[in-house]
């Protein structure tokens, strides 16, 4: 058993954020149905295909059911309210006003079923002067400051590599949804759960927000560096850099011996944590006489055994075949009906007894609409009938 | 009510991902107990504000209780273990083996409670070669590929500037965590929640695994770009950058249309999202022969009219001054009892009828020692004999 087992689901969602919420919550055993217009969501157009069907796609939509349903038609809002009659969660991302629109807002269906948690992840909320606005995880990186503590010290601007904003947003979103159902266990009562992009990276923005109101500085791009710890950064090995944190006495000392530096720990400019910081360049520059003279592996092994925190570098084929990232099952092998064999990444949190799985690929368009309106008790004949009209 | 009223959260963690995931815990109501030893968790040395009272401590750390607890001697692990007899859920980032070392580790504590969630975050997982490794958020982010696809083209190592890694492992923590909780009401049972930072790293790397696996090509810093979609970068302006991600068939035309260069729709080196990805970098070109005549505010204004998702390179301190985070509570103050009003980020997530709450500062330490071990049924003639013999 999944630990989500019997929790359904409705996802009327788009791109990546909200997509990626309610894969989570697929992944963890809930049945989650993903709604689509008749042409499919824009993903499924996504530039890099395999066999005619969407990367992009296949990857946010694993272990879901998939449904088509025309939303401007009555007939088609219809189906999604009886539906959200027998639905635990429904999530959308459309821009705030749409969902009203369409009629499937949250006003819509509580009525029809007020246990429905309700969750809405959106640029920036369903609130405040920017509600309106459509918002994407760069633009989110941007207005939370996010972009601009990050990239070279004094470089051109860079974002996280990774959609940040997204995903945050996409995992508090997850968030949200649980602790609403927890809510629900004591009071019977759904509610409106309410995330956006911008939020999502603002929160993740905690140490910098830290060091801004304790001192007053505004927080910079460090390269690979730690704001608030030296040596903890990138450190240059004969071919190439590798990854290194000692940012306590302790684990300083282990680095100044591994390196056959012992001296630098006795070294009065790097005497306490306050004075390594300040002394970043210095130090470093110091490291980096001893660590250039030999290869990345070198020093990992020489690290890895002294106890110092440390690692490669790795490209994303490093990364994927690491023997560490098998051996915890984050790669998954499926059969997509379309796409044949495709690759997904696996579940990051474990649980011992109910632990989730990535066991289905993302559905084709429209293949569980008969089975789901069977489900809802429409007959063959209205399904035809739903069919020929072009609702299904 | 809030979500989680009546949960009881132990948090034996340190420095961000462990206080993190269970601050989020606390931020929905949860009982969270920070047990500490005697003199303090690591973060409580970082930038202190006042004598004890430490900036980045406050951080992560508010709306707990706090007491203090050494699991050195037997008398201390004796009373966490009357404390884990009360609980629900337990988090702990302890470097794999150090909870079995102190004796308060999964399989001993599921004897005393066997309806408690353990969540252990750890760098690697607590199974596969890596796991006994300590790892930091600068080495996950290595390790996962993110750092391979952050910054610039060809430059130095860039990390993301957020400890991504950390903050992603306390999300994927928290969603086990209420996961696990769910899956108690049906079997009566707790379970082991095990999650890392490697793990998080490599979950939120969907985009670049979905590339590599679906391409060939391997991810890449690009600066502000995206890898699947062009335009969606910061342009220079003539007093800065701005970010605009105008890259679908419905936002492209009307991009180039406020720059002046409606022409570009029909140039086939831009005419379909693939040619525009293909020729990023002379889109780039034409674009900013145009931008950098006209400040960041005029692009802004022009694309907000047009409905063109754009925004500002906001610094830490521009963000939280913003009136949209502001108007979303995303900057909040609490009352210090020593330092008077701090600010604190607040939470991303909405909630119409239990929403998150601030509360409470993060405690001073061993605020809440005696009032918690007196719930325990502790006496006070115990409570001095424990703190005479330092285990408090």
């Amino acid at each position: 058993m999944k630990p989500l087992q019997g929790l359904r689901v409705i996802d009327l969602t788009q791109a990546m954020a909200a997509p990626f919420c309610t894969m989570n919550l697929a992944d963890m055993g809930a049945d989650v149905i993903k709604v689509e217009p008749p042409a499919g969501e824009d993903m499924r157009r996504g530039s890099t295909q395999k066999n005619g069907h969407s990367a992009t796609f296949m990857t946010m939509n694993r272990g879901k059911r998939g449904l088509v349903v025309d939303l401007k038609r009555p007939e088609g809002v219809e189906i999604v309210h009886r539906l959200a009659k027998t639905a635990d969660v429904f999530v959308q991302n459309y821009r705030p006003g749409a969902a009203r629109r369409l009629g499937v807002a949250y006003e819509d269906l509580a009525p029809l079923n007020p246990r429905l948690v309700y969750c809405a992840i959106s640029g920036f909320g369903a609130t405040g002067p920017y509600a309106p606005r459509g918002g994407y995880d760069l633009i989110a990186q941007g207005m939370s400051g996010v972009l601009s503590v990050t990239g070279d010290e004094d470089g051109p601007p860079a974002k996280a590599g990774v959609p940040v904003s997204d995903l945050a947003a996409g995992l508090f979103g997850a968030y949200g949804i649980l602790c609403a159902l927890e809510y629900r266990e004591r009071t019977g009562e759904g509610q409106f759960v309410d995330t956006s992009l911008l939020e999502a990276a603002m929160a993740l923005t905690v140490w910098e927000s830290t060091e801004h109101w304790a001192t007053g500085r505004t927080p910079k791009p460090l390269g690979s560096a730690h704001r608030l710890a030296a040596p903890y950064q990138a450190l240059r090995a004969s071919d190439g850099y590798f990854t290194v944190g000692a940012n306590t006495d302790k684990l300083f000392g282990a680095l100044c011996d591994a390196i056959g530096r012992p001296e630098l720990a006795q070294d009065p400019r790097f005497g306490d944590r306050a004075a390594r910081l300040a002394q970043r360049a210095a130090l470093v520059a110091e490291i980096e006489k001893a660590t250039a003279g030999e290869t990345r592996a070198h020093w990992l092994t020489r690290l890895d055994a002294a106890g110092v925190p440390s690692g490669p570098i790795n490209s994303y084929p490093e990364a994927l075949a690491d023997p560490h990232t098998l051996a915890r099952n984050m790669v998954v092998d499926l059969v997509h009906p379309g796409a044949g064999p495709v690759k997904a990444l696996g579940v990051p949190v474990k649980l011992s007894d109910t632990p989730g799985a990535v066991d289905r690929p993302a559905p084709l368009l429209g293949q569980h609409t008969a089975e789901i309106l069977t489900e809802l008790g429409y007959s063959d004949e209205e399904q035809r009938r739903l069919r020929a009209s072009g609702v299904i | 009510m809030t979500a989680l009223e009546g949960v009881r959260v132990i948090d034996q963690t340190q420095v961000m991902a462990g206080p993190f995931c269970s601050m989020l815990l606390a931020d929905m109501g949860a009982d969270v107990i920070k047990v500490e030893p005697p003199d303090g968790e690591y973060t409580r040395r970082e930038l202190p504000l006042a004598p004890g009272v430490s900036a980045s401590f406050l951080a992560v750390n508010r709306n707990k209780r706090g007491m203090t607890l050494d699991l050195k001697q037997p008398e201390g692990v004796a009373v966490l273990k009357r404390l884990v007899a009360t609980a629900d859920v337990l988090v702990e980032n302890y470097r794999p083996g150090v909870a079995q070392r102190l004796g308060v580790d999964w399989e001993t504590l599921r004897a005393i409670n066997p309806r408690l969630v353990y969540c252990s975050i750890s760098g690697f997982g607590q199974t596969g070669p890596y796991a006994a490794r300590g790892g930091f958020d600068l080495v996950a982010q290595g390790m996962s590929g993110i750092m391979s696809a952050t910054g610039a083209e060809g430059g130095a190592p860039v990390k993301i500037g957020v400890p991504i890694t950390d903050l992603g492992a306390g999300l994927f923590g928290v969603v086990g965590i209420l996961c696990a909780l769910r899956a108690r009401r049906v079997s009566g049972r707790g379970q082991l929640v095990d999650t890392s930072l490697f793990e998080a790293g490599l979950a939120l790397s969907a985009w670049e695994a979905t590339q590599y696996w679906y391409t060939g090509e391997v991810p890449r810093g690009l600066g502000t770009a995206h890898r699947l979609n062009a335009p969606y970068q910061a342009f220079r302006a003539s007093d800065g950058h701005f970010t605009v991600g105008a890259a679908n068939d419905n936002l492209f035309p009307r991009f180039v249309s406020l720059l002046g260069l409606p022409h570009l729709t029909s140039d086939p080196r831009f005419a379909t999202p693939r040619a525009r990805l293909q020729n990023r970098a002379e889109l780039q070109t034409l674009v900013e022969e145009v931008t950098v005549r006209e400040p960041r505010a005029h692009w802004l204004r022009r694309c907000e009219a047009a409905g063109v998702p754009a925004g500002p390179i906001y610094s830490v301190p521009e963000a939280h001054a913003d009136p949209h985070a502001q108007a979303r509570g995303m900057v909040a103050e609490m009352e210090h009892p020593v330092l008077g009003p701090v600010k604190a980020l607040g939470n991303p997530v909405k909630m119409s009828k239990s929403p998150p709450r601030l509360r409470t500062v993060a405690p001073a330490l061993g605020a809440d020692t005696d009032a918690i071990l007196e719930d325990l049924g502790y006496g006070p003639a115990e409570i001095a004999a424990l703190r005479k013999k330092g285990v408090l």
